[in-house]
């Protein structure tokens, strides 16, 4: 399966298409995805939004930030290419292969939701090699649910996780917010 | 409760105050006109270096010690008029063109690799000058007729000596090769010759002596 | 050590990466112009915000990197003018406890940006603010510092205390407190040494006055900080109040910064548009 991105060449910013297709190639294999991917990336915007539409193919629309070195503006960065295209197709993964049906459509996920489900990811791209920084997500995780010890266990278990499903996931979640289902 | 109309001894068993002191008015005046001096350049230069060490460690203690300095010179500020000198800025002077030439070289490192030069010049000449001179005033002086000097000495060295510490440490972290120990050390040289042909922060007698 | 420093030879560590105003601004790029599809309902930083954590670490790391070119900038204030003659003793004095308060503002902000997950140096630093702690006239670094800068940075630290306290964040909350305290003590610094040295000399108190209100333009950083909802920033009008600015400048920097927020909007069509012109010509 291969990866193909849009535009393919940039005029807003300093980033390089066949490097996105790379990185995406590389991870696709990685996460053993079976299904093609079409990356399209928003450069007008310096934010770093990336929404997924899953059909025969899956379509990752991504704002320039989410890919950009936030050291040097307008210039890419591997680092956010692999983590936050990791992120989104990992979350793809989880819908496709099952266990995540119940989950609501992206647009109709909480705050909390989110903050849970990519704490679920990037715990799990950490694990494959993927540098990211665990205190960043961990306050990210912290503002969905809370200050507080109950929400921090519920973050480490969830970090620690793998073959979640979405019922699963959204126990810890809610106990961690201090209102269990 | 004893009787409150006993007549009582001015100064407790345990209060042992000496009267007599090494300096009149007009010398302390003049001392503490050198001390307000030498603390304002030294003020002066930390914040001018902040913006010129690239070590983050470095340049936010220069900037809290820039403060401390500060304050010394406005405490000596606010003796003078209490010592006859109305006109604080007319002591407000070095104590020779030698002090002048110190505070020159001290002062001259300024390229950002230059850090270790920075540090010894304050805190392995300047700072050390200051805690001798400010030591000898303090056990020197009158400890009856001059208890704000007193006072301002002891405020202030507290703030000499937690500095030098910061400072000193800093330095030794700083320091990784014998290079740099020599560096370091040929840089104390230089510093401290001139503070030498300067007699200190007070000029000759800083410590006594002559 | 020579007097005044030039902006470019800041000195940092390895980790740092700095960047220009002018860099900044020549980013075609903007958040504010998307349309309404793509546009997030508000810009200000509030938690309810979907990228509210990472847009509250981005702009901490922008606090942290302010709070060294502030405590530069004083120090600087110290060393570069002649005490008595170019500046007052009393002035000097203020500034070297400036840059004590702003040295314990850097550490508060490492602190802080430790514990939201940012690593130092992780975004670009623009050196804007020590551009404002150039001038050679210490009234006008005053004017463009303390009042400019240091009221923008009451209205940040402002908008992260409420962000801290809704989101129930103990520490964002408590350090913003303390930093707009000394924050409010700063500009207050500004206003009245801009009003004790220039009380016989109304030519310079115009040009300070001026000068503050480029800064305080340059400051919105193309609106940035405003009273609407576009802008990240709101404008804190009471403790600008305690900071000693009339109810007269507040409206003034309240329409500068909405005019910024418009001018920048303007420029982000017009630069994307060249881009998608150039693209297409090429
Ligand atoms: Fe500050
Ligand atoms: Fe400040």
């Amino acid at each position: 399966m291969t990866v193909s991105v849009t535009p393919a060449n940039f005029s807003f910013v300093d980033f390089d298409a066949e490097l996105i297709r790379r990185i995406g190639d590389g991870l696709l294999e990685v996460l053993g995805i079976d299904r093609p991917v079409h990356v399209e990336v928003d450069e007008t915007t310096p934010l770093g939004r990336v929404r997924t539409e899953i059909g025969d193919t899956i379509t990752v629309r991504v704002e320039s930030g989410a890919f950009e070195d936030s050291r040097k503006p307008r210039q890419q960065s591997d680092e956010a290419t692999t983590a936050n295209l990791g992120r989104a197709l990992l979350r793809a993964r989880d819908r496709i292969s099952g266990g995540f049906g119940e989950a609501p459509a992206d647009d109709e996920l909480s705050l909390r939701q989110i903050a849970a489900w990519e704490t679920y990811c990037v715990g799990r791209l950490a694990r494959m090699g993927v540098p990211v920084n665990q205190q960043r997500w961990k306050y990210n995780f912290r503002n969905r649910h809370g200050f507080t010890d109950v929400a921090d266990a519920a973050f480490e278990r969830i970090w620690a996780s793998d073959g979640l499903t979405w019922g699963e996931l959204e126990t810890v979640s809610l106990e961690g917010a201090g209102t269990p289902s | 409760m004893a009787d409150p109309y006993k007549p009582r001894a001015p100064f407790a068993p345990w209060d042992r105050r000496q009267l007599p002191g090494l300096f009149d008015v007009e010398e302390t005046a003049r001392r503490v006109g050198n001390y307000k001096w030498a603390e304002m350049k030294l003020f002066e230069a930390l914040g001018g270096w902040v913006a010129t060490v690239p070590e983050l460690d470095v340049k936010m203690r220069l900037g809290t010690h820039c403060y401390h300095h500060a304050w010394h010179a406005e405490l000596w500020h606010k003796r003078l008029p209490e010592l006859r000198e109305m006109n604080p800025d007319r002591l407000t002077q070095p104590a020779n063109d030698a002090m002048v030439q110190f505070v020159a070289a001290l002062t001259e490192p300024e390229a950002p690799e230059l850090t270790i030069e920075k540090l010894v010049g304050v805190y392995r000449v300047f700072i050390p000058h200051f805690i001798s001179a400010y030591t000898f005033h303090m056990n020197n002086t009158s400890e009856i007729t001059d208890a704000p000097t007193i006072r301002t000495l002891k405020l202030a060295l507290q703030d000499e000596f937690e500095d030098w510490r910061d400072g000193e440490m800093m330095l030794q972290s700083l320091i990784e090769t014998p290079e740099e120990v020599d560096r370091a050390a040929a840089h104390q040289a230089k510093l401290e010759k001139l503070i030498l042909a300067a007699g200190g922060i007070a000029g000759p007698g800083s410590i006594g002596g002559n | 050590m020579r007097k005044f420093f030039p902006v470019d030879s800041l000195a940092r560590d390895s980790r740092f990466n700095q960047i220009t105003m002018k860099q900044s601004q020549a980013d075609p790029r903007s958040a504010l112009i998307a349309t309404e599809e793509k546009r997030p309902k508000t810009n200000r930083l509030q938690p309810s915000r979907a990228d509210a954590s990472d847009a509250a670490r981005s702009l901490m790391h922008g606090i942290f990197v302010g709070e060294i070119q502030a405590l530069e900038g004083a120090g600087r204030t110290c060393h570069d003018f002649e005490t008595g003659t170019e500046a007052p003793f009393a002035l000097k004095l203020d500034m070297a406890r400036q840059a004590w308060d702003e040295a314990r503002h850097v550490e508060i902000s490492v602190k802080l940006s430790e514990w939201m997950g940012t690593e130092i140096g992780q975004y670009a630093e623009n050196t804007v603010l020590f551009e404002a702690a150039c001038s050679t006239d210490p009234v006008l670094r005053l004017a463009g510092v303390n009042r400019a800068l240091e009221g923008l940075a009451i209205d940040v630290f402002t908008t992260m205390k409420e962000f801290g306290d809704i989101a129930g964040d103990p520490f964002l909350e408590f350090c913003e407190d303390w930093m707009l305290a000394d924050e409010v003590t700063h500009v207050k610094m500004g206003s009245d040494w801009l009003r004790r040295i220039t009380e016989n000399d109304p030519e310079r108190r115009k040009k300070a006055l001026e000068f503050q209100s480029v800064v305080d333009k340059i400051f919105s950083f193309g609106g940035t900080r405003s009273d609407s909802q576009e802008s990240p920033i709101g404008l804190a009008r009471r403790f600008r109040e305690l900071a000693g600015f009339s109810d007269d400048e507040v409206e003034d920097i309240a329409d500068v910064s909405l005019r910024a927020l418009e001018e920048r909007k303007a420029f982000a069509r017009q630069a994307q548009a060249e881009a998608v012109e150039q693209f297409s010509a090429s």
